[in-house]
């Protein structure tokens, strides 16, 4: 039997070692993985506690991210609690895999630390890599810093592995910023950890021979949109559990989490949306906006990036009069991905918020409280003006000329 | 046409005959379950004794891909079983060391049991499908002194 | 009953079968004649895993599967990792005290066609035989991607004509030589590496069962008549590869430990690899006086092949 681990009712842990101490106190039976900046770490620390005998399960590592995720797919689906950790490029070689995991509806739990998608090649931190993931099939929740790191991840085993979800899961948390900015974490102790948790369920596991399984078969058009369409509710369904795991963490910790987070929304007159850490800064410009310019500004954060909060985010953005959505991915040729998620919630309400798009961030580039504060101020012009005063998507943060798409109508 | 040893289950049905059922009812995680209920281990249960379940192919029949099919003439036959090791499509019942007939819901006509059997005369040979297996025994060519 | 061993087909037969019918494999085909005796020379436990190609598409369609056994499918190039992660998960299970049956003994084995052994799943298996996972990989080579038509792998020989590199009034079909896979993998120093064939029973059977019973990381080649692109008739399956194994295109023999070589069938008569080609339709445009000296070449470099195999032989290094 593995040792326990004496933890300090705070430590000081950076979100790679939080995501690493929860996959070893959730027990996982088998972690696949191949290293990458900047989740490395992760996989790193997974590998000390195993030499050092906090492990009892097995510790493969494989030759790249495509086939750690294969080893995956093969663990899962011969009955039992499976993790891994990714970013950047070997998300993107995991990519073929992932669908194939939720295709087969197997609980994995992958540990994303988000970094630019190359080229050019880049180590530091944008979603690139977790927009690549947006129609895998996966759940994707989305941590904003180190507590919610470790937190989301053993919230992840129990949502994944739930009956009626019974879907692989995506922690994500900004790489560098979160993955390596040691910060203060209260962590669960082991017994209590594996308590939430819980034991792993096993279905239709390979390994066992008195019921004989095939996994992987091949569908047509005659039987293909029929299994796609089941595993699509599966996951359109699943925050009936998210929440459910979500209150039950808030009983053992009192730290509450939401598929969608809301911050200062009660009156708001402009928000941001946002994903990662630039929720943080966001809340930081709002409040000071709040206070020194009496912009009453708030903020809206999926926490749950998939299954997308359309419910939550129709509600929050209600009465709100003009909101601004950060992308921190390059859509490349469309406006992005989160715009027209909020877009898509909101054109089916009797709101008719000012929504534009801000391109930010990318490759790590930093946002600071003053951008965050810049975009707060185009939104109190638009809600005063009483249509959009700028163009639809503008880039933030971008050296050169003002790089800018998309003409308002002004009506 | 079932050939021996057919159960009630072995290819009942055509390729691509089964229900149609809609998204509510096709199997979570597209997974397909050889049997119907729990077994021992399989490799000691005689076909005949399993409990197949509609996901295995054996209910499902593949007899209309033959134009010739093999016939069997136990006259002839002296279990050496090449027939059966070299069959594709597991369609040479045997059964206690004895080949005993053709599973001709699986048999897809490919013909190399024929062109493996060692006897003189062959104690296979291809016939049109539509040829009575009865009267393709009648005219089986004429036996020289068997070779063992 | 355990099929411990095979001494004769008589005994073989009664083995039940693991590999139902109705798949949808050509008739004819070599690959399931050498998935069944696989299945049939143990009564073990096995958890399978397969490339995306022939056998793939011809055994699992839904909603049917041909499976008797736990089998898994991810894509083209991963059975090797599918299989692997498979096995670990055996291993902490079986430490844990969470599987169903602990004492029933476990084999893993994985199948890929040429196609995913030779190329696309190449680096997948590499690093599954370097880990040194309990598990045997078997790959089914028709030297070609018969799954998709017929295009060229790094399997093809030289010489064979393919819809991606065909033979043609300039061209005399593929350029390249057959990469050795068997010596690739007896490289990365597996336990047991061997090239095995259909018709030769006994030899493949005791192959498999020498794989299932080594632990770690076994590589296996086997021959692969393909009726439908190497262009002969279904019948003539074991006739072809008879032709392959007594012309040494196919030696069959093993290595241990990646050193010590055995070579597990000599034919009593070596027949020229001429009338090997002959029988196929796919080396049809060899026989044209232009394109002679390709089967001189084929020919030359069989001889040095067998020439070097027995010396490692006898070397036994």
């Amino acid at each position: 039997m593995a040792d326990k681990m004496e933890l300090n009712e705070v430590e000081v842990w950076d979100g790679n070692y939080a995501a690493s101490q929860a996959l070893r106190q959730a027990q996982v039976d088998v972690v696949a993985a191949y290293p990458i900046t900047p989740s490395t770490p992760i996989v790193e620390n997974y590998g000390a506690y195993v030499a050092n005998g906090y492990v009892d399960g097995e510790y493969v590592m494989a030759e790249s991210e495509h086939g750690a995720m294969s080893a995956c797919v093969g663990a899962a689906a011969a009955g039992g609690r499976v993790a891994t950790a990714t970013s950047s490029q070997g998300f993107m070689l995991m990519l073929e895999v992932l669908y194939q995991a939720s295709g087969m509806r197997l609980p994995i739990v992958l540990t994303v630390v988000n970094r630019a998608v190359a080229s050019p090649l880049n180590v530091r931190g944008d979603h690139g890599d977790m927009y690549a993931g947006r129609d895998s099939g996966w759940v994707q929740i989305d941590a904003f810093n180190a507590q919610e790191a470790y937190d989301l991840t053993l919230c992840a085993f129990k949502i994944g592995e739930d009956l009626d979800v019974r879907l692989p899961v995506m922690v994500h948390q900004d790489g560098f910023v979160t993955s390596h900015t040691a910060q203060n974490v209260y962590p669960l102790s082991d017994e209590e950890a594996y308590a939430f948790v819980g034991d792993y369920k096993p279905v239709d596991e390979m390994l066992d021979f008195s019921r004989p399984v095939t996994y992987g078969a091949q569908t047509e058009e005659d039987w293909h949109y029929e299994h796609k369409a089941k595993q699509h509710k599966a996951l359109m369904e699943s925050y009936k559990v998210i929440d459910k795991v979500f209150e039950e963490f808030e009983k053992k910790t009192g730290r509450k989490y939401n598929r969608l987070e809301q911050y200062m929304m009660e009156d708001a007159e402009v928000a941001i949306v946002a994903l990662g850490t630039t929720v943080e800064t966001a809340i930081y410009a709002a409040e000071q906006l709040r206070k020194d310019e009496g912009i009453k500004a708030g903020v809206v954060a999926p926490r749950s990036f998939r299954p997308f909060p359309y419910n939550e985010i129709r509600e929050a953005l209600a009465n709100v009069k003009s909101v601004a959505v950060l992308d921190r991915s390059c859509p490349m040729g469309a406006m992005g991905a989160l715009y027209n998620e909020i877009c898509g919630a909101m054109a089916s309400t009797p709101a008719n918020p000012l929504v534009t798009n801000y391109i930010y961030g990318l490759g790590g580039r930093d946002f600071a409280v003053e951008d965050a504060k810049n975009i707060f101020r185009e939104q109190k012009a638009n809600a005063d003006a009483g249509y959009i005063t700028t163009e639809l998507q503008q880039f933030s943060g971008l050296r050169g000329p003002k790089l800018a798409f998309y003409e308002a109508k002004r009506s | 046409m079932k050939g021996v040893l057919a159960t009630e289950k072995r290819g009942i049905r055509e390729l691509g005959a089964e229900e149609m059922v809609g998204w509510d009812e096709v199997t979570q995680g597209v997974v397909l379950h050889s049997f119907d209920t729990e077994v021992e281990n399989v490799a000691h249960i005689r076909p005949e004794e399993r409990p197949y379940s509609d996901f295995n192919s054996y209910t499902a029949t593949v007899a209309s891909w033959r134009v010739i099919k093999p016939v069997y003439n136990r006259d002839v036959c002296i279990d050496c079983q090449n027939c059966w090791v070299w069959c594709p499509d597991t369609s040479i019942i045997s059964r206690d060391k004895q080949m005993l007939g053709i599973d001709y819901d699986h048999c897809k006509g490919c013909g190399v049991c024929v062109e493996v059997c060692p006897t003189n005369p062959k104690s296979l040979l291809m016939f049109a499908e539509a040829e009575d297996n009865e009267e393709a025994l009648a005219k089986w060519p004429e036996k020289k002194k068997k070779e063992k | 009953m355990a099929i411990t061993s095979i001494k004769n087909l008589k005994e073989f037969s009664t083995t039940n079968e693991r590999f139902e019918g109705a798949h949808l494999l050509c008739p004819g085909c070599a690959h399931s004649m050498i998935v069944r005796e696989l299945l049939n020379c143990t009564d073990d436990n096995l958890v399978l895993a397969t490339n995306t190609g022939c056998l793939e598409v011809s055994t699992a369609v839904y909603p049917y599967t041909s499976w008797d056994t736990s089998w898994i499918h991810i894509g083209f190039e991963n059975a090797a990792s599918a299989v692997t992660g498979a096995e670990a998960m055996y291993k902490a299970r079986k430490r844990k005290g969470t599987l169903k049956d602990p004492d029933a003994p476990v084999k893993f084995v994985a199948f890929g066609g040429d196609g995913s052994t030779f190329d696309i799943g190449f680096q997948w298996i590499s690093g599954a035989v370097e880990r040194g996972h309990d598990f045997t990989y078997i790959c089914l080579d028709n030297e070609n991607y018969a799954n998709t038509g017929g295009q060229r792998s790094s399997a093809t020989p030289i010489g064979a004509h393919t819809s991606t590199a065909q033979a043609g009034r300039v061209s005399y079909g593929k350029k390249q030589k057959k990469k050795d896979i068997v010596g690739i993998f007896a490289a990365h120093g597996a336990p047991y590496v061997a090239q095995l064939s259909p018709n030769k029973w006994k030899i493949m059977a005791k192959g498999f069962q020498k794989a299932l019973e080594t632990e770690g990381p076994c590589f296996i080649n086997t021959v692969s008549a393909c009726t439908t692109e190497w262009k002969f008739d279904p019948k003539d399956t074991i006739h072809v590869t008879d032709l392959a194994t007594d012309s040494l295109m196919f030696p069959i023999y093993e290595i241990i430990n990646g050193t010590k070589l055995n070579i597990l069938y000599r034919p009593k008569n070596i027949i020229p690899v001429e009338e090997y080609l002959a029988a196929q339709g796919r080396y049809k445009h060899l026989f044209k006086p232009e394109n002679r000296h390709v089967i001189e070449q084929i020919q030359k470099e069989i001889d040095e092949k067998w020439e070097y195999l027995q010396r490692r032989e006898e070397a036994s290094v």
